[in-house]
């Protein structure tokens, strides 16, 4: 998964966003560049928090924005990542709710979908993965984890 | 007894499908009967819910489900969807029995 990520160019890198709407613009530029989905995505996402808060943020620290799945929207069925060296924050009220490591989902196809969440729990639930993941700052990082990790 | 247990987020496709696959994990560790399990958006599960005994959801979404919860289905707000650990302690304690 992460080794797809860097060969997919689905990988993104920056210092800080000035709030989380420009953050989820910026985690989705990726999928945007490849055709994977259109510019509505981002803001069917930021939509998509106004309405029902950020529950996508998974664990402090790491977020999973997406929105409906197909839709007219989204092309392709993939996971994109993005790193902020300065984490950001969602909700102000809740200390919790901040991520400086994004995946961002898009899909149009249930069962491959399936896979790639598969294998995203499996990435996300490996304690010593998510801390070195915590730490990279390009996909060269990415790509020693994946040989270190064997995924 | 045997439970039917829905897994329930905004979209339907990312954080509830990671409860069900949390669930799939916990149902097998535990060996809990479970007869129906089915993961869906907000929107359809405010309806289908009512026919379900346990909601799964994430925390800050279970006041979306007071209707169904006045009718007896346990729903249960999940701080952490990938936790086997918390979801096996809530269901233990939400007062179905799944043994």
């Amino acid at each position: 998964m992460l080794k797809e990520f860097v060969e997919k160019k689905h990988t993104i890198f920056v210092d800080e966003c000035k709030d989380w709407q420009e953050a989820i613009r910026t985690c989705v530029k990726p999928l945007l560049a490849d055709g994977t989905v259109t510019a509505q995505y981002p803001e069917d996402i930021i939509d998509n928090v106004g309405k029902y808060g950020p529950y996508f943020v998974l664990i402090p620290g790491v977020a999973m924005p997406h929105a409906q799945e197909g839709g007219g929207k989204v092309f392709k069925t993939t996971i994109s990542f993005m790193k902020t060296q300065k984490p950001v924050q969602f909700d102000p009220d809740d200390p919790d709710s901040y991520a400086d490591l994004f995946f961002t989902l898009a899909s149009c196809n249930h069962d491959e979908h399936l896979e790639h969440m598969a294998a995203l729990m499996e990435v996300l639930q490996n304690e010593d993965l998510l801390e070195d993941l915590h730490q990279v700052t390009c996909d060269q990082d990415l790509l020693k984890l994946a040989d270190q990790y064997g995924l | 007894m045997s439970a039917s247990i829905l897994c329930c987020c905004a979209n339907g496709s990312g954080t509830s499908l990671m409860m069900a696959m949390t669930l799939e994990k916990v149902v097998k560790a535990q060996g809990y009967k479970v007869t129906k399990t089915h993961h869906c958006s907000l929107s359809e599960g405010k309806n289908s819910s009512m026919g379900y005994d346990i909601v799964l959801c994430p925390q800050n979404f279970t006041n979306m489900f007071d209707m169904a919860a006045k009718k007896g289905v346990k729903i249960i707000g999940m701080r952490n969807v990938m936790s086997a650990k918390e979801m096996t302690e809530k269901l233990e304690n939400c007062g179905v029995d799944l043994k």
